[in-house]
């Protein structure tokens, strides 16, 4: 090889459009790509290509489809950069694909103990890039980077100990030099915690703990010491302020889920919006949806950040509908509540006080027998995407309208195991209710418009700039019963009108992400043990 | 001739060990009582508290997709399977027999005896004319369930009461859908499946149908069942021996009841 020859080839390998922080938090600038798991840093889900439109949607047709060689669930969303798709297939496998025609380039497969516990199967919700690496979290709780162009592992730290019931699902967040990464493990009595990572070295720069520990401010809102096997985890990606340099995140139940009796108190930061400033893990502010959680509703949505006017002034807000049904606003600075309204049918609360805590109605808590209300175990709304269009001016998310039966049991806490405290029942027999696809009115919280699905969602939305909302209609399927749907629409973002369906035939439990290569729309949709995609002819 | 006999010494020990059946060594009823105990707190969320299945499979059919062995048990609720939502636990090989002991109680309805005979059971299941809605194997009709793994499906006390009382308990998959399309053609079936756009029916006599929703000017779904009651109507022994009859009617890998 000649050194010019070298050289070139040099530059081939190093030049072109290598994913810069600058990039990421530009990446409303280049809707081509899909640079992070929400899109952009706000956490909108939302993309300005309008190629497909609500005028030809109805053309819709399967580009390619990827079919993974595992069965686990798959809740990965792609990222997509310069016409190169990475997505995660579970357990914690990454595989980089020609994104026009689904042909992989490279596949990293993880080795992992027999062992692993996870709550709800052993999934991934996708990786981050920046640079030449991408980052995947993996079940038996590691971080690992991989060299973007061939799949090499450039270092592999362990983020906790899988051995008690610790481990990582949520698609990591790249700040500035920083891996951003949460740990699954709610129901397995972990201790929850955010971490940074330096990118290139894998060590660690900070942690903060959502459950703190003795001396800490808000240990005290735990019993005895319950704080130890406090849950609080952190599964769901979160969003990221540049202005005011924070990382908000959303953290989940405290545990144990369903039995409280262990640790009373409010439980700090379980179920809360926080607030961290990105360079300390410090905490700046926090906003807990749910003091002294026993019903699971984890705070695990994507925290949307809006800048807007509030009551006559430009205020920086955050847009959140939480897994206990109510909508709240936020103000993004202070983590001050704003407003807060029902989105979906609820028995447990009379509302919310000044603060936004909830005002519980009495005889909610589970009991041995059983207290049945809405919403049931899964929630009113639980990790699945919303969205926000600038254009409409809606939020749009996914609904549950169904009632629960909650118990209590004994918890007892053993390492590694289930960590709960009850048998719950997320559907009744003869009253499952249904599922919906809402807009509201993010100022108000008032419902827009509702497009009612027969089975309860299992994914998020995403809106598009071709007035466009896709979302899907079917979810977990269990194995006895096959009478989940599994339909992918895209509905009229101002009506919320069905304007093209398409039946998937398999699980859906992602958030659908577009992109664009050569000037081609494309729109991705995990279902089933597959990816499909999505062009015009 | 040494390598030859040690081939053999090796190839019939290896059988030996392979046919020994693994035995759950903690069957008391302590130990179910102890495995009760772990099943609510850890298996209880997908499983259902009485096994009847939810998340996870059904534990009460006494079918196991995954191995039906003690062994199998073993191994499944220890690691876990793969591929599936079924995690490993971190219990004690003693901890998990007795969960293994307690998840046997909850099939055990199936190996209940009766007093019935099923020969003459079917003989009376032929004299009432079942078959004219139920079918076993491929013969009789469509108006009711089929009845041919009943047995596995169903316990004793089930299908004494759905005889007497067939409106006791009607399972989902039995509700009846009444349609009415625009065209004014009615139809009436077991709901076989229902989404956002579509009613899926098997209608008497006519079988398979999905009806797209958009075309239907009604649609109710009653949870009452079509099959008249039989109190009164069946002497005692009779009754006996159509249940055993019934009970009968399982897999052909699994024994019938006596």
């Amino acid at each position: 090889m000649t050194p010019l020859c070298l050289a070139l080839l040099f530059v081939a390998l190093h030049a072109p459009a290598q994913v810069t922080f600058d990039r990421l938090l530009k990446a409303d600038t280049e809707p081509q790509n899909w640079l992070t798991y929400s899109g952009t840093y706000r956490g909108w889900r939302h993309s300005k290509l309008d190629q497909i439109n609500k005028s030809n949607v109805k053309d819709l047709k399967v580009s390619w489809v990827y079919q993974m060689a595992m069965t686990h669930r798959v809740q990965t969303t792609p990222i997509v950069v310069d016409g190169v798709m990475y997505i995660s297939e579970p357990p914690s496998n990454v595989v980089a694909l020609d994104a026009v025609t689904g042909r992989p380039y490279w596949r990293y497969r993880r080795s992992l103990p027999s062992r692993i516990n996870v709550c709800c199967g052993q999934v991934n919700r996708g990786v981050a890039v920046l640079g030449d690496r991408v980052f995947v979290g993996t079940v038996d709780a590691h971080l690992v980077a991989l060299n973007a162009k061939t799949g090499a592992v450039l270092w592999d730290v362990a983020v906790a100990d899988s051995k008690t019931g610790h481990s990582v699902t949520v698609a990591p967040l790249i700040v500035k030099d920083m891996v951003i990464v949460g740990i699954a493990g709610g129901e397995y009595g972990v201790r929850g915690f955010l971490d940074a990572y330096d990118v290139k070295t894998g060590a660690r720069r900070w942690r903060f703990w959502t459950v703190p520990g003795p001396g800490e401010k808000g240990n005290e809102t735990w019993s005895g010491d319950s704080w130890k096997q406090g849950g609080a985890p952190t599964w769901v990606t979160g969003s990221y302020d540049a202005e005011q340099n924070l990382i908000i995140w959303g953290t989940g139940n405290p545990s144990p889920d369903w039995n409280g009796d262990a640790r009373k108190g409010d439980n700090l930061y379980s179920d809360c919006a926080i607030a961290l400033d990105a360079d300390t893990g410090k905490l700046k502010w926090h906003f807990q949806f749910i003091p002294h959680d026993v019903h699971d509703w984890d705070a695990t949505q994507i925290p949307v950040l809006v800048d807007a006017e509030w009551q006559g002034k430009p205020r920086k807000l955050i847009y959140w509908a939480h897994r206990g049904g109510f909508y709240y606003v936020l103000d993004r600075t202070t983590g001050q509540f704003l407003h807060g309204k029902p989105f979906a049918t609820q028995t447990w609360a009379d509302g919310l006080d000044d603060k936004g805590r909830p005002i519980r109605k009495p005889g909610i808590d589970p009991s041995e027998e059983g207290v049945t209300i809405y919403p049931g175990v899964q929630g009113a709304t639980n990790w699945y995407s919303p969205s926000y269009h600038p254009g409409t001016g809606l939020f749009y998310l996914t609904v549950w309208e169904n009632k629960g039966l909650y118990r209590k049991g004994a918890a007892e806490y053993i390492p590694g195991n289930r960590y709960i405290g009850s048998v719950p029942k997320i559907d009744l027999e003869d009253e499952p209710g249904y599922g919906a696809i809402r807009a509201l009115n993010p100022k108000t919280g008032d419902k827009v418009w509702e497009f009612k699905t027969h089975t309860k969602p299992w994914s998020g939305v995403l809106s598009t700039a071709g007035g466009l909302v896709f979302a899907a209609s079917g979810g977990w399927i269990t194995r006895d019963r096959p009478d989940m749907e599994a339909f992918f629409h895209a509905l009229d973002a101002e009506s919320g009108r069905e304007l093209w369906r398409m039946n998937l035939g398999g699980e859906m439990s992602a958030s659908a992400v577009t992109y664009s290569v050569k000037g081609k729309q494309m729109v991705a949709m995990p279902a089933g043990s597959a990816l499909f995609v999505f062009a015009l002819p | 001739m040494r390598t030859c006999l040690l081939l053999f010494v090796l190839v019939f020990t290896t059988r030996a060990q392979s046919t020994r059946e693994v035995r759950n060594p903690h069957t008391s009823p302590a130990d179910v009582a102890a495995g009760a105990k772990i099943f609510r707190g850890h298996c209880a969320e997908c499983h259902g508290l009485t096994g009847e299945g939810g998340r996870g499979p059904n534990l009460t059919t006494g079918v196991f997709y995954h191995g039906s062995s003690d062994a199998d048990l073993l191994r499944n609720i220890t690691d876990g399977i793969p591929g599936t939502t079924m995690p490993s636990v971190f219990f004690s090989e003693d901890q998990v027999w007795q969960i293994v002991a307690y998840v046997r109680t909850l099939s055990e309805r199936r190996n209940q005896t009766t007093t019935g005979d099923a020969t003459k059971g079917a003989r009376i299941y032929a004299n009432l004319r079942c078959g004219g809605c139920h079918l076993v194997r491929g013969e009789g009709g469509t108006g009711g369930p089929d009845l041919t793994l009943i047995g596995s499906q169903r316990s004793l006390e089930h299908l004494r009461e759905a005889i007497l009382d067939p409106n006791a308990k009607v399972a989902r998959e039995f509700r009846i859908a009444h349609a009415v399309h625009e065209n004014n053609a009615e139809h009436r079936g077991f709901v076989m499946n229902e989404d956002t756009h579509y009613l899926q029916l098997l209608e008497a006599g006519k079988g398979l149908t999905t009806l797209p929703k958009r075309d239907l000017r009604k649609q109710t779904i009653e949870y009452k069942s079509v099959m008249p009651s039989y109190r009164g109507k069946i002497a005692g022994d009779d009754l006996n021996h159509l249940v055993a009859y019934l009970a009968s009617l399982r897999r052909s890998t699994e024994g019938a009841s006596k």
